[in-house]
């Protein structure tokens, strides 16, 4: 699905409650084409070869990212068992249940799972970073007791699944009906794109919030999808005249759906199938040009999924795309039981998987436009339930690309200390101390969108930009540093 | 399906609109224009009969309600409810029995498995309990139980992407929860799913221990939440009308905080596998999941736990955990969040997805007391939704906020019920996985505790411009709209409404062969003559669309199958097939109103 039509009242009244000073949104009006004189878009100068994209992996579920990546410097380490007990990777022991990462930092060392071999090897030759105790927040929260002061704005429905994969998602944590990032982002972008039924965001994994825009929706996409096998089942040849008959078929469908309805309901679900009928059409086709991939992908979904996107990148041209994102998730990260066996299958997963799909971009020349990256509802408690943990707040991500300045552990990484300032309970939950707003502010500017619109992307990001907002953010003044 | 129906009555209501937006009550049964456009063997009086607190319905009436009480129906049923009254006719769904319970019927098949291929040790397999859910739906008489089961199985989510995946006695067990408390109280289905161990290994609480804190160990906190966020109360203060109790500050209130679910998260400890002695052992087989789980007191927590709105659990000694639960259950049950939530979400699930805040209100009254000072009479509260003016009023035809995108798995069974999907022996098989490929929706089959959609998810365009919502969005999109275009052509045009596999590898093919579903629509291929076309599409929309097509869309339909040859019984048939399937293409048969 590509475009809806919004009415101009209906953007200005969502644009009004983000926030959003009149010049951005002068910008942003110019940027979406709504102003009849929006005769130049300086953001938009590009060249054929000017591809970028966005590849955003949520582990659903909320995963327990500190034992994703874990200090070994050794009073850190001892913190670490002693606040994690039964849940704590050895690091003597054979097989190894950690991996050293090729980081020091004032005397503070790392490794990571050892399910992650692959990222170990892509961390210690520049390829990936981790960007820890990062989470959802709507201004900066110092400590337990600002948390408990009631002067700072909290997330709506801190530790529930359902409003955190949400916010990772939309990064207005103080709303639940925001549309997501990646849409906002292809609000503004999607003119890039040559090809209006083509969406510039494209999700493997259904319906998502991230990719939900004010004025534009996903495509979504089965990594079983083909050239033969999307678009409208058919009468084969055997019927005489099949070619005609299902052309009426087909087009009787298609009216149907594009009838003029007056019922909400019926307009919705007549617009998503007028979409969907066109947008199939040019996917099809762009499949149908594809030269299969030469790098292996593993036989699980997650490699699957990925192996998809690369083949979309690499009929990119088909689809007139300069600008793409894509979403997929990979669910069952809820260990509130059995945690340990649980993240020794699933972290090789998608290791393996980020490691086949950096090949593939190495094999399309594509190393250096696109940037991947991790997300997850929140991290876990930091003490046992027993064998799991539960829902806690500040965790971990990893982002990997050639844009990216690799083999850093960017934010902070945290105390694991039960009686830190951050830590929010007896079970260990962490304010975060890098937010998500930060995290894609650096993602959107070097995707494209323009400082000026910074605030549309991100509603909250003046208040972790301070002091130069409203004014555009200077170039260069970015506090994770993510991008080399 | 009966072979002289040949009446249309056609309603003004669901056509014309416009015209007459106010004086039509399609539930009550008043109709103007009556339009008779064949001759029929069974006499209508033009005028209704007056019964109980109002009016028969006529066909589409009971169409539309058939809509909201059933997975699905055919034209028998129509005329039953138009004949009985939709308040007897629930009245006589509430006492129909539950034929047979799901885990039995996965117990036969597993049987017959052992019998047949003369092994003892043959384990169970996923498809039996694809296979008994398919036969009691087809083949069990109880359907607005059958409706009602599948609403709850979306609030009380356990699904098979866990631990019990391929355990078809753990989900048969559990879904035989949903059937035998469709009519019961909402707390005796807390508790039974509470102590049912599909949801303890699902929300992780079945083995959960009590607190260590000498190894930083503390229970398990996700049923604690999950009862409360979902099942329950829902995270914000709740007024009776379903709206948000506000603050001073203009903002919503929790309902309860981390520290509360901590406090709840004690309460759920101790429970284990009712056929192991000891605490903390995995399950002994897989029938292990058909008994409800029981407590080890020595694993329970200790000590006073404090619930919610005051409610103090006291320090039971000896230790009580089955008492401490029975507390926290009340707890929730007690609380003023619950009767509009659950109404809210019912309503939802049934009727429409944006009722007015008054609706909810008269629903969740009925929820605090069917009157006669029962607090969560289940059969009170589905009357209460089903007879509610809003779910019956005309006005809802002129209403452009009204309505529901119909769940793409209900669409299917309607498939198989519309057309009577019969077997030669009586027994019915279908894996169910082509339809979940298609439209990503089946019994149990949720992705997360979440449920396929959420009741808050707003699609982007007019619903959410309007700031309403829409939840069975939530598993539209480009994928799952032309896999559900495509689940017709194989259901309708190819006529392969059911998946039917071996048993057990090299299964016998005459058993196999008197089970495969075919559908019947012998009716409907004697109207394909171009001078009977609109009386068939007359048929199929009121049988599938309440008569909600309108005239244009009709005529789309008409004019391509019009394009079929008509000479052999098979094109006959064809122009039948396309027919349906055009129909259940269209927008105005996708949103139920």
């Amino acid at each position: 699905m590509s475009k809806r039509k919004i009415s101009r009242r209906a953007f200005i009244g969502e644009a009004s409650c983000a926030a959003l000073g009149s010049m951005t949104l002068y910008n942003s009006l110019v940027n979406l084409g709504m102003m009849t004189t929006a005769a130049t878009r300086p953001h938009i100068i590009s060249t054929p070869s000017d591809y970028k994209a966005v590849v955003c992996i949520l582990l659903a579920g909320g995963a327990d990212s500190f034992n994703f990546i874990v200090p070994t410097e050794t009073s850190e380490y001892a913190q670490y068992v002693a606040t994690r007990g039964s849940l704590a990777l050895s690091n003597s022991a054979t097989p190894p249940q950690l991996l050293p990462l090729n980081y020091s930092n004032n005397g503070r060392t790392f490794s990571i799972h050892a399910g992650m071999s692959a990222v170990q090897n892509m961390f210690n030759t520049g390829k990936l970073s981790f960007v820890t105790n990062i989470g959802t927040l709507i201004e900066p929260i110092a400590n337990k007791t600002e948390y408990n002061s009631g002067m700072k704005k909290v997330p709506l429905g801190l530790y529930s699944h359902s409003d955190q994969i949400m916010q990772w998602q939309t990064s207005v944590p103080q709303s639940r009906s925001a549309v997501g990032v990646a849409g906002r982002m292809a609000d503004i972008l999607q003119d890039m794109n040559s090809i209006p039924e083509a969406a510039m965001n494209i999700s493997l994994a259904g319906k998502n919030r991230w990719q939900s825009g004010n004025e534009t929706n996903e495509f979504s996409i089965s990594n079983s999808s083909t050239a033969a096998t999307i678009g409208y089942s058919n009468y084969s040849s055997g019927l005489s005249n099949a070619v005609y008959l299902n052309d009426r078929k087909n087009k009787a469908l298609d009216s149907l759906a594009a009838q003029q309805y007056a019922n909400l309901f019926h307009k919705t679900i007549g617009d998503l199938n007028v979409t969907t009928s066109e947008s199939i059409e040019v996917f099809k086709v762009a499949m149908s040009n594809l030269v299969p991939l030469t790098t292996t992908f593993s036989a699980t979904n997650l490699s699957n999924d990925l192996k998809k996107i690369a083949e979309l990148i690499k009929v990119r041209s088909f689809l007139g795309a300069q600008r793409q994102t894509f979403f997929v998730s990979y669910g069952g990260w809820d260990h509130h039981d059995d945690v340990i066996n649980n993240q020794n299958v699933m972290l090789p997963i998608v290791s393996n998987a980020l490691n086949e799909f950096n090949n593939a971009m190495t094999e399309l020349g594509m190393q250096d436009n696109v940037v991947t990256f991790t997300i997850s509802d929140f991290a876990r408690t930091l003490t046992s339930n027993g064998n799991g943990s539960d829902h806690a707040w500040g965790g971990n991500s990893m982002i990997m690309g050639g844009p990216i300045d690799g083999g850093n552990i960017f934010g902070e990484f945290p105390s694991l200390s039960l009686t830190s300032p951050l830590n929010l309970s007896n079970r260990g939950l962490l304010i975060p101390t890098t937010s998500v707003d930060e995290f894609y502010a650096e993602i959107a500017l070097w995707f494209g969108v323009s400082p000026n619109d910074l605030s549309y992307i991100l509603p909250n990001i003046c208040n972790f930009y301070s002091p130069t907002c409203p004014a555009p953010v200077p170039s260069g003044f970015m506090p994770i540093g993510m991008f080399s | 399906m009966s072979k002289n129906f040949v009446l249309i009555i056609y309603l003004l209501c669901t056509v014309a609109l416009a015209a007459q937006p106010d004086t039509v009550t399609i539930g009550f049964g008043e109709y103007h224009g009556v339009m008779v456009s064949a001759s029929s063997s069974h006499n209508y009086p033009p005028e209704t009969t007056l019964k109980q607190d109002g009016y028969l319905p006529n066909l589409n009436a009971s169409s539309r309600f058939l809509g909201q009480a059933t997975l699905g129906y055919n034209m028998e049923d129509l005329q039953e409810v138009s004949e009985m009254g939709i308040e007897d006719w629930i009245d006589s769904q509430f006492v129909k029995p539950i034929p047979f319970s799901l885990k039995n019927k996965v117990k036969d098949y597993h049987n017959f498995v052992k019998t047949a291929t003369n092994t003892p040790a043959a384990g169970q397999i996923y498809r039996m309990w694809s296979y008994a859910w398919w036969q009691y739906h087809m083949a069990s008489a109880d359907v607005l139980r059958q409706r009602v089961a599948m609403a709850l199985s979306e609030l009380f989510v356990v699904s098979d992407k866990s631990a019990f995946g391929g355990n078809s006695y753990a989900l048969s067990s559990y879904y035989d929860v949903m059937l035998n408390n469709a009519f019961t109280n909402y707390r005796d289905l807390m508790e039974d799913v509470t102590f049912h161990p599909a949801m303890g290994v699902y929300l992780t609480f079945l083995n959960n221990p009590k607190s260590n804190p000498a190894t930083n160990q503390f229970p398990d906190e996700n049923y604690a939440r999950e009862l409360m966020q979902l099942f329950t109360i829902g995270t914000s203060k709740l007024n009776m009308d379903g709206s948000y109790v506000l603050g001073t500050n203009g903002q919503p209130i929790q309902t309860y905080n981390n520290t509360d679910i901590a406090e709840f998260a004690k309460v759920f400890t101790g429970l284990s596998w009712a056929d192991r002695t000891t605490f903390n052992r995995s399950a002994a087989n897989d029938t292990s999941y058909t008994l409800p789980m029981i407590m080890f007191n020595s694993s329970h927590e200790t000590g006073v736990k404090n619930l919610l709105n005051g409610f103090v659990v006291p320090n039971r000694v000896p230790t009580d955990g089955i008492a401490d639960i029975q507390d926290a259950i009340g707890n929730l049950f007690n609380h003023s969040n619950t009767p509009p939530f659950v109404a809210k979400f019912l309503i939802q699930r049934l009727v429409t997805s944006n009722p007015s805040p008054d609706y909810i209100e008269r629903v969740a009254n009925v929820f605090v007391n069917n009157g006669q000072g029962v607090r969560g009479d289940m059969k009170a509260i589905i009357k209460a939704i089903l007879l509610d003016p809003e779910a019956k009023s005309c006005k809802s035809g002129n209403d452009v906020e009204y309505g529901a995108l119909r769940e793409p798995f209900v669409r299917y069974v309607q498939i198989n019920k519309a057309f009577d999907a019969s077997t030669a022996s009586g027994n019915y098989r279908n894996d169910m996985d082509y339809v979940y490929r298609f439209v990503q929706q089946k019994p149990l089959t949720s992705p997360s505790v979440f449920n396929f959609f959420q009741q808050e998810y707003q699609p982007i365009g007019p619903i959410e411009e309007a700031n309403l919502v829409g939840p069975e969005f939530q598993i539209t999109n480009a994928q799952t709209i032309m896999g559900y275009v495509n689940s017709l052509y194989r259901f309708v045009i190819q006529e392969n409404v059911a998946d039917e596999y071996d048993l057990y590898t090299n299964e016998d093919d005459a058993t196999y062969a008197n089970e495969v579903s075919t559908i019947d629509l012998n009716d409907e291929v004697l109207l394909t003559d171009n001078n009977k076309l609109h009386i068939l599409l007359d048929r199929l929309n009121l049988l599938l669309a309440q008569g909600r097509l309108t005239a244009p869309s009709l005529a789309i339909i008409k004019n391509v199958v019009t394009e079929l040859p008509n000479g052999t019984a098979t094109e006959k048939r064809d122009r039948v097939r396309l027919a349906i399937y055009l129909i259940m293409s269209s927008p105005e048969y996708l949103i139920n109103r």
